[in-house]
């Protein structure tokens, strides 16, 4: 089967004068088949928008192949660009032209005809919540509007993979559920799509697989639940006490949890072994004054958290 | 052709929402034509003294005004790209499934056809209203010669616009560049009667190479050889600027 992206050993490398080259990338490869959600996910500076701005053919690689619908992004750039739709981390609308004019413009830039562009909007527009703007200007929106539309917009297209690069920044919870809804519902027209975020429940709720990167190089890849199970054992705990012990608190910090959060009598904590979240569990029990424990795998953020922690420390 | 057409339906809708805009970009030639040379036509009552000859100076300044608008109007369309990367749409256009020559050649495109309305609009002014002698028969070699003139201009400015990161920067470079440019060419006065040093200075601008060239087109001043010779230069001046654009556009991101 044909991926939708193949990565070879990438690096990208930014010259500087007199100094040695900042290495964003490092070395990284990975698959993406058609029609999966792929999640690049990282914190801010670990290379995803670079990434994607090679994947995109915006900068070239410094060395690696990179494969996108079997094309590649050096050698094909203009058939890179047939296959792709990108929302960009930067807004990117045309603020003088109404939002009808900003789905016409980029309609046409894909090739699609006035009564193609105008057939396809109403959904859209209607999704997206933009039916009242349709004919003002995104220099007279909020910041949110603006990046409504340029998300949309990309919906308007049938390019075979969607790049979406923080593409939920600045949108409001109705805006979130729209963009992921409408996400969802490109997969499963058979569309792969790419996206970066910081939100990690986004990414846990869309992503079929993710990679994690740091400082240019991958950390954890797979499907959400293969980078869950990273070897890390982590769990996550829900106490719920009638009146919470201050030495309870001190027996529980001796656990080390990776993260615990106490507001007036409910704990929330992470834990790295099975064993330790039972002791604990056990430990809430044993005070009489537990009224209700839950207890589950770990989420993707608090592993995400935790990789970023060993890599600090230098432990595998 | 799709994407280059879908360039200018782009640029003629942002265009159209400046009124303003659009005005001066008709007018000012003409303004120019009418306000300065029709001063300077004056004051210089004898006329302007060149190859032999005496001509009026409105005469002499239509081939300058024409080529002064095509610099203006190149300014114009490169100044765009900044207006274009503060929007974040520059970047988003890089990703569209056209090459960075169509991008180039699109821009270039919509501003040919704003420059065709404007030189009609400023030919039309100097036969009717200044009486200016036009040569009707060379006028289509008028057209393509402004035409050419916006590419050129176009292309080597936008060179700079990719590789200025900052508007103002950008802003003062090309203020200078214009200002040192029109005044080492023929656009105001002929060349004949300058000093040995600048007259050499002026004849590797391509602003005099253009200038000479619509000289001769409209009102047929000019020695057949000497302007053959600019026409190619201003012609390899294009396609070199062509591709340092591409180039630049390539790193642009």
């Amino acid at each position: 089967m044909q991926k939708a992206i193949s990565i070879q050993n990438l690096i990208k490398e930014f010259p500087r004068k007199n100094e040695q080259p900042i290495r964003a990338v490092d070395d990284i490869s990975f698959d993406v088949l058609p029609g999966k959600i792929f999640g690049l996910l990282g914190p801010n500076g670990a290379g995803k928008s670079t990434t994607i701005k090679v994947l995109t053919t915006l900068i070239p690689p410094t060395s690696g192949t990179v494969l996108v619908n079997g094309y590649d992004v050096v050698k094909q750039s203009l058939d890179v660009r047939k296959n792709i739709c990108v929302v960009l981390q930067e807004n990117a609308v045309e603020v003088f032209l109404t939002v009808r004019h900003n789905f016409l413009t980029f309609g046409k830039f894909h090739g699609m005809t006035t009564s193609d562009i105008e057939k396809k909007m109403g959904r859209i527009v209607e999704l997206f919540g933009l039916e009242e703007v349709l004919n003002q200007k995104p220099i007279d929106l909020s910041g949110g509007l603006k990046r409504r539309v340029q998300v949309a917009k990309i919906f308007l297209v049938d390019t075979p993979i969607v790049f979406l690069d923080e593409a939920t920044t600045g949108m409001d919870t109705f805006n979130k559920r729209a963009t992921v809804k409408a996400i969802k519902e490109e997969a499963q027209h058979g569309r792969t799509i790419v996206l970066t975020t910081h939100m990690l429940e986004e990414a846990e709720e869309l992503c079929d697989e993710i990679v994690i990167i740091n400082h240019g190089k991958i950390i954890a890849k797979g499907t959400t639940d293969d980078v869950k199970k990273l070897g890390l054992q982590m769990f996550y705990l829900s106490l719920k006490f009638s009146e919470m012990e201050k030495d309870l608190e001190e027996l529980m910090h001796k656990f080390s949890p990776v993260k615990m959060d106490i507001v007036n009598n409910e704990v929330s904590l992470t834990v790295r072994e099975h064993n330790t979240a039972l002791k604990i569990l056990s430990l809430a029990q044993s005070s009489g004054a537990l009224k209700h424990f839950e207890i589950s795998t770990a989420s993707l953020e608090d592993v995400f958290v935790e990789l970023l922690d060993r890599k600090k420390r230098g432990t595998p | 052709m799709k994407n280059i057409a879908a360039i200018i339906y782009r640029d003629s809708l942002i265009r159209l929402t400046s009124l303003t805009w659009l005005f001066f970009d008709m007018a000012v030639p003409l303004l120019y034509l009418l306000m300065f040379g029709v001063g300077f036509n004056k004051a210089v009552g004898f006329g302007v003294h060149t190859l032999g000859s005496s001509i009026p100076y409105n005469n002499f300044f239509l081939a300058g005004v024409l080529s002064m608008s095509c610099f203006g109007s190149a300014i114009n369309q490169a100044y765009g790209f900044f207006v274009d990367r503060d929007n974040g749409i520059f970047y988003e256009f890089l990703t569209y499934p056209m090459t960075r020559g169509e991008l180039l050649l699109g821009k270039m495109m919509f501003q040919c056809i704003m420059a065709l309305a404007q030189t009609t609009l400023t030919l039309t002014a100097a036969y009717f209203i200044l009486g200016i002698p036009i040569n009707i028969a060379l006028l289509p070699l008028t057209i393509i010669t402004v035409l050419i003139g916006i590419a050129a201009w176009f292309f080597a400015l936008s060179t700079i616009a990719f590789r200025i990161r900052r508007n103002d920067t950008f802003n003062t470079v090309i203020n200078v560049a214009y200002f040192v440019l029109m005044f080492i060419s023929s656009m105001f006065y002929p060349l004949d009667a300058v000093p040995e040093w600048l007259k050499y200075i002026s004849y590797v601008n391509p602003l005099t190479w253009h200038t000479d060239v619509l000289r001769f087109t409209t009102i047929g001043v000019g020695e057949i050889i000497t302007v053959s010779i600019e026409a190619f230069g201003f012609i390899m001046f294009l396609l070199i600027s062509f591709w340092y654009a591409q180039q630049a556009l390539k790193k642009a991101a």
